[in-house]
């Protein structure tokens, strides 16, 4: 290499204005008019910003907005909660990049495992809603609100903790998935409470990890293998069972539950209870019985027909006459009963585009192998259909996370509906509505936005297997 | 860890040659009003190669997907190693254990590694343990010649490699049986030999197989008998050298004229 190009004419700002604003006569029109008119929009907002904006509505309420009326008194619970989350995602985020790493080794490929702080900077929304938090937060006077700075902090702690699950020897990878589960389970029930009854989710899980964890492939007998399995789920949920019986320590029902915390919690719970719904009903729906066929078509169309608000209600109004004598469910059970019904046909139909679009050579390649209908679903068809509608899935949970603010209309105080308490305060009785807004739709920006690029690295990620 | 597997990798096929292993009586296929296949009287022997030709649409490929039952077969009889096909799922399952089919289009499992994908039926349906499954598959990766590619993605694969990958997924099951239907013909030019030398290898070890396919290179070297199908009808059975040199029917003669 002896030649160089000539080096690239230096742009000045008067070219780039030239070549950006007027590069003709009309568009030179239109910026004339837009330029100063943005212009203007801009010193409006930031001065509503920074001067004329009464965020102290925001900020005196800081704690409203986060818990809403959970009692007081019992805010370590929320805390908690929100350490082992942290560790949670720690763990999860470790064990699935070192996942990552393993495959693309194994295939040749070059892998370079980001550090938490990659994960946390992806996630800048949340950052920057946590820091605006933090900012209000740190002028806060209500008192016995634990030092910010210190939650934050430890949950971050925490987070770098669970992300030496990374570290696990490829033998054992699976453990990582296990405890960030395990970790999910109880964080949430460390505020719903240890009870007698909470032991159903953690055995749903231990009893799944028992079921493919027992060498049955040695037994030809497909009768031994089967009730090998099923002592191996009995003994396991006995177990937790057992656990949870001695434990017994009762919480905060979610009928307390309020503000930001609520929101999350329902969208979380929803989104968890409908994705195994909506799923069953999409196999219901291509089945070859008629009347499994013909009973989800019908939930599906019905259910998409009508719209949520109107469900929501009726969950109000009507849930109460189907349910047998005497059960009592609260409000927010039957909210998350209709979300969970609502999201799960949207659910259906979104699996249901990705079974069709998958190439029937694959059913087929499966079939020949001598594979029954049911392994051909879980091992290869449904993998590569849901890899490939993680876009539209993750499009309608955040959907469903938005949807859950209509709850403010049946009077349950979650993140929007908290206003109504601030708005009802002598000091913000009719001032400072756009504020409180504002501040609202920033929080649900800031976790929708989080949650679609994530989807989009998900989805970028998978797609390089194929 | 690989040499014990290797004997018997290619075929199970002990009985001596000759003894039908499938047999056709009668075969009729529709779709809707549309007659696929016509009146099909066919027997294939233990170990027989059986290349079967003739023009797109002629009923090639619903001819041998009736033998696994990926397409159901209207009138006659199919028996397979014995086993009648019928509505039996049972049944169905049974022959398609002991019938292995290549596709045109390879069918790898794109979201598995190459060894996941031969090692999962195996696994699934034979309940096989994980070790000996894999090393199984290595010994099979090993035969086709591409052992080093087991931990990659179908997609990082080149044409040829994949449908190698595809031959052994099947070769996994132990089938008595070896189904192809155009396996190269997705393939470009120069890796064509690369799988037609699996192919006739296998063939030398006494797998029975049924080949659809128009590289008559393949069926010079191994074929015992050639099948000239137009229209879902038989039309001519020869060896390959009464196909080469001595063709019968006007048609047969029209359609090799074509291709050669
Ligand atoms: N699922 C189907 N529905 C309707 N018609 C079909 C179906 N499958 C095949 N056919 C028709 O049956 C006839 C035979 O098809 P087949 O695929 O067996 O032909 P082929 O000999 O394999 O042709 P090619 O060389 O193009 O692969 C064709 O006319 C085809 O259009
Ligand atoms: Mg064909």
């Amino acid at each position: 290499m002896t030649t160089t190009a000539p080096a690239p004419p230096q742009q000045t700002p008067v070219d780039w204005v030239r070549k950006n604003l007027f590069k003709n006569w009309w568009s030179g029109l239109i910026s004339v008019i837009l330029v100063p008119l943005i212009g203007y929009m801009a010193y409006r907002s930031l001065r509503f910003f920074f001067v004329t904006g009464q965020w102290d509505a925001v900020r005196v309420n800081l704690k409203l907005f986060m818990k809403g009326t959970f009692p007081n008194m019992q805010i370590w619970r929320l805390i908690a909660q929100m350490m082992i989350f942290a560790l949670a995602f720690g763990i999860g985020v470790g064990t699935n990049s070192a996942a990552s790493q393993d495959r693309a080794e194994d295939a040749g490929l070059g892998y370079e495992r980001g550090s938490i702080l990659q994960t946390l900077a992806r996630m800048w929304s949340l950052v920057a809603f946590i820091s605006l938090l933090l900012f209000f937060a740190t002028t806060d006077d209500v008192g016995n609100f634990i030092n910010p700075f210190l939650v934050v902090g430890g949950a971050l702690v925490m987070a770098a903790i669970g992300y030496q699950a990374h570290r696990f020897p490829r033998r054992i990878r699976n453990v990582g998935w296990l405890l960030t589960a395990t970790f999910l389970v109880i964080g949430f029930q460390v505020v719903s409470g240890f009870d007698a009854g909470g032991w159903v989710p953690l055995a749903i899980i231990f009893g799944g990890v028992a079921y493919g964890a027992v060498p049955v492939e040695r037994f030809d007998s497909a009768w031994l293998r089967f009730a090998l399995r099923l002592i191996a789920i009995a003994v396991v949920v006995l177990i937790v069972q057992a656990v949870y019986r001695a434990v017994d320590s009762p919480g905060i029902g979610w009928d307390k539950w309020s503000g930001l915390h609520l929101t999350l919690m329902v969208s979380a719970i929803a989104i968890v209870l409908a994705f195994p719904l909506g799923l069953l009903l999409a196999l219901a729906r291509r089945s070859t019985l008629p009347a499994l066929r013909i009973m989800a078509t019908v939930y599906i169309e019905v259910i998409r027909g009508v719209p949520l608000i109107t469900l929501l209600f009726m969950g109000q109004f009507i849930l109460g006459f189907l349910l047998p004598g005497g059960t009592v469910l609260s409000a927010i059970t039957r909210a998350i009963a209709v979300m969970t019904l609502f999201s799960a046909a949207y659910i259906a139909e979104i699996v249901r585009g990705g079974l069709q679009a998958l190439d029937k050579g694959q059913n087929e390649a499966g079939q020949a192998l001598g594979m029954a209908p049911p392994p051909i679903m879980r091992r290869i068809i449904l993998p590569q259909a849901l890899t490939a509608v993680i876009p539209a899935m993750v499009g309608q949970f955040i959907s469903l996370f938005k949807d859950s603010s209509l709850l403010s209309i049946i009077a349950i105080l979650e993140f929007l509906g908290v206003r109504k308490i601030i708005h009802a305060q002598a000091d913000f009785r009719s001032v400072a509505f756009a504020e409180t807004l504002i501040f609202v739709a920033i929080g649900y920006w800031a976790f929708a936005f989080a949650m679609s690029r994530e989807s989009q690295r998900l989805e970028r990620r998978l797609r390089v297997t194929r | 860890m690989t040499t014990e597997h290797n004997p018997q990798i290619f075929s199970d096929a002990t009985k001596a040659k000759g003894e039908a292993i499938i047999e056709l009586t009668d075969v009729d296929k529709f779709f809707g009003d549309f007659q696929a296949l016509a009146d099909i009287n066919m027997n294939v022997g233990l170990q027989e190669v059986i290349v079967v030709i003739g023009p797109s649409g002629s009923g090639k490929s619903t001819l041998i997907r009736c033998i696994n039952r990926l397409e159901k077969h209207d009138r006659g009889r199919i028996v397979v190693d014995g086993i009648e096909l019928s509505d039996d799922i049972k049944n169905i399952q049974e022959i398609r254990r002991e019938t292995g089919m290549v596709f045109q289009s390879f069918n790898l499992f794109p979201h598995l590694t190459v060894i996941d994908n031969i090692t999962l039926a195996p696994r699934q349906v034979r309940h096989e343990s994980k070790k000996d499954a894999e090393d199984n598959a290595m010994a099979l990766l090993e035969r086709v010649g591409i052992p080093e590619q087991a931990r990659k993605f179908p997609g990082q694969l080149s044409g040829g490699q994949q449908q190698r990958v595809a031959i052994a997924r099947s070769l996994a099951m132990k089938p008595k049986v070896m189904l192809f239907d155009e396996p190269t013909s997705a393939l470009d030019p120069e890796m064509i030999k690369e799988v037609l030398d699996v192919m006739i290898e296998l063939a030398e070890g006494g797998m029975t197989m049924i080949v659809v396919t128009h590289e008559m290179g393949f069926a010079r070297a191994v074929a015992d008998r050639v099948v000239f199908m137009a229209d879902g009808y038989i039309v001519e059975v020869g060896t390959p050298e009464h196909f080469f040199t001595n063709p019968q029917e006007e048609r047969t003669k029209l359609f090799l004229s074509q291709i050669l």
